[in-house]
């Protein structure tokens, strides 16, 4: 099993701030702005040290819940600083995103990195929706087509235009070109039958995130059957499961950290913005349809002691499949890190050696 | 630009009327709508099948859409020895049209009928569009065969657009494929693509992005050859572009025969509120 960090650039509010998304950008505060970015590299020199084999970064807005909206930007920082972890960058926003562009900026952060960049394409979180104004019915479109111009602009060796539905250029030509050939390492983020079939089509990973092990591993046994019917079989690296941790010293101790997490959605919205939002925005995992999640916190789906959760781990990987576990070790958004620290240490003295032969 | 959306006739090509023109001893039928430059056809190894990528392009040019000798209702074929033999009788047929100069468009097999004629006639012919060409192929490309639908799922990435267009007959197919196979020529045609670099004709080139005929990789070869090829992938469309997304086909085939190699300079209008 190899395992992510993800970092989501912590930043610690002076003060308490509203909950609902969009956050006002005048409660921002610059010098836990300026604190938030500097304890990253220290925290992230820590992550390599211990042994993980990535540090993962995504895109979101008009938040301190994970202060990356440019993750590009946090990416080649991340990676000018540290020497040998993969970045995995989890991901642009395709449908909201110039296409070519990711390409661009995805090949020159490949080559600045040697090599070490890990892509993962997706169509976003619901509330991103609004941060560009895209329409959510054309989301799902805008992604696929997106990611196929991606894969292409890194590819074609010769000049030329895209006709698409959603996207039309007339010229294509990128320099440079990624350093990993023919192109980084590539995942199609999500659980929805689209995103698996996508990626089986055009041989590229799989990554879910948060749900219990049966429900992503709906997606994941559709995943390998339609890789399957292309022809080809996924190798474990190529699933990427998401997840929350909470570990500590005992179970009770664990189960005591949970209790204490605030009961809250990750980005939650006016009512009338929400309930709109979900009508437009139809979501499934392997076909069957799924309710975007609308109330209460995100799942966590390893708790426990190290043994405890070493077992979650070995059970994770019969279900789900995944041989990438990319982990949230305390809640984005909480500003105590000391937490985050004990957690990160107890992981790579007593969770990590011994999940490496899962 | 945005793509016009346009109603378009329930049945493909219900405004072209049905013409005749002889050459080389030959009976020739074609099919001609609209006004304005000639755009001449030629389709591939399938036959005449007017799409709404015809209905289209009629709207702009008046487009000239043959069936070639041995192809559909047509007698056998049996004269036609080679695939610069055909690209001259249909110069031929063009010529007795009264068209001296003309813009060139081949589909698939045509592709390569279209690239011998520019090749024969380059004075001719003012700019070629080539859809899905078949000149250069992966090595190893099978023509799609078997059933009429499996046939017909191999050529579309769409089949729910073909509407009202009969399946192919197995009859004239069995009566065409000789001729198909005695013309396509090898996978890779060195004679052919030893002459591209000299064409200087203003060339789009188009591959679907779903081809599984032949590789849209392919497009990359005629792109290196021709100094003046561009190269469009459209998306999501298979073999037969014109069917599966007619509106993105003309669009590009219309800028490009329009305004030819500045067809890159966008005219896209972004102003959302004056």
């Amino acid at each position: 099993m190899k395992v992510s960090f993800f970092e989501t650039a912590r930043y610690c509010a002076p003060q308490a701030l509203p909950s609902e998304w969009p956050v006002p950008s005048g409660a921002y505060d610059r010098d836990a702005g300026a604190r938030a970015y500097g304890s990253m590299i220290e925290r992230l020199e820590y992550v390599e040290e211990l042994g993980f084999d990535w540090v993962s970064v995504s895109e979101h807005h008009y938040s301190p819940r994970i202060l990356t909206p440019a993750p590009i930007v946090s990416a080649s920082y991340i990676a000018a600083r540290l020497r040998k972890i993969k970045i995995a960058l989890l991901g642009p926003i395709v449908p909201q995103s110039n296409p070519v562009r990711v390409a661009e900026e995805l090949a020159m952060l490949d080559t600045l990195a040697q090599g070490r960049l890990v892509v993962g394409l997706l169509r976003g979180t619901t509330n991103e929706y609004l941060t560009y104004d895209l329409n959510p019915a054309e989301a799902r479109e805008r992604t696929d087509e997106g990611m196929e111009l991606i894969l292409r602009a890194w590819t074609e060796p010769q000049p030329f235009g895209w006709q698409g539905r959603h996207f039309q250029y007339r010229t294509v030509s990128i320099w440079p070109r990624p350093q990993q050939q023919p192109h980084p390492p590539t995942y199609a983020l999500g659980t929805s039958r689209e995103s698996c079939e996508f990626a089986a089509r055009n041989h590229l990973g799989c990554g879910v995130s948060y749900g219990s092990f049966e429900a992503v591993g709906k997606a994941t046994r559709y995943y390998r059957e339609q890789c399957a019917r292309h022809g080809w079989q996924p190798a474990p690296e190529q699933i990427i499961y998401r997840a929350n941790m909470l570990l500590a010293e005992t179970d009770e101790d664990a189960q005591a950290l949970l209790r204490e997490q605030p009961n809250q959605r990750p980005f939650s919205m006016r009512p009338g913005v929400s309930d709109a939002l979900m009508k437009l925005d139809s979501r499934n995992i392997a076909g069957e349809a799924r309710a975007p999640i609308v109330s209460g916190a995100l799942p966590t789906t390893f708790i426990g002691s190290p043994d405890t959760v070493v077992e979650q781990v070995r059970r994770c990987r019969d279900v789900v499949g995944a041989g990438v576990l990319d982990l949230s070790l305390h809640p984005p958004g909480s500003g105590d890190l000391e937490p985050l620290m004990r957690a990160l240490e107890l992981f790579g003295k007593k969770v990590l050696p011994r999940i490496r032969d899962i | 630009m945005r793509e016009e959306r346009i109603p378009m006739p329930s049945a493909p090509g219900a405004a072209f009327s049905e013409r005749y023109v002889e050459a080389d001893g030959f009976r020739i039928r074609y099919m001609e709508a609209g006004q304005g430059a000639p755009l001449v056809h030629l389709h591939g190894a399938g036959g005449l099948r007017l799409t709404p990528g015809h209905d289209l392009l009629s709207r702009r040019f008046r487009v000239v859409a043959f069936e070639m000798p041995g192809f559909g209702q047509s007698p056998e074929n049996n004269g036609t020895r080679s695939m610069p033999e055909l690209a001259s009788t249909m110069a031929q047929a063009i010529k007795n049209l009264g068209l001296d100069t003309f813009n060139l468009m081949g589909t698939s097999f045509g592709g390569k009928t279209a690239l011998w004629l520019a090749l024969q006639a380059p004075e001719r012919v003012l700019a070629l569009v080539l859809e899905a060409p078949a000149a250069i192929r992966q090595e190893g490309a099978e023509s799609p065969s078997g059933s009429p639908e499996e046939i017909v799922r191999r050529l579309y990435a769409h089949p729910e657009r073909l509407g009202a267009i009969p399946m192919p007959d197995p009859a004239i197919r069995a009566k065409t494929q000789p001729l198909v196979q005695r013309l396509r020529g090898p996978d890779r045609d060195a004679d052919l693509e030893s002459r591209l670099p000299s064409l200087g004709a203003p060339t789009l080139v188009l591959f679907g992005t779903l081809d599984s005929v032949i590789a849209p990789a392919m497009g990359r070869v005629y792109k290196d050859l021709m100094p003046g090829c561009h190269l469009v992938f459209v998306y999501d469309a298979g073999h037969g572009i014109s069917t599966d997304r007619p509106e993105a086909f003309a669009e590009v085939v219309v800028d490009f025969l329009e305004r030819h190699e500045a067809f890159v300079i966008s005219r896209t209008e972004t102003v959302i509120h004056p």
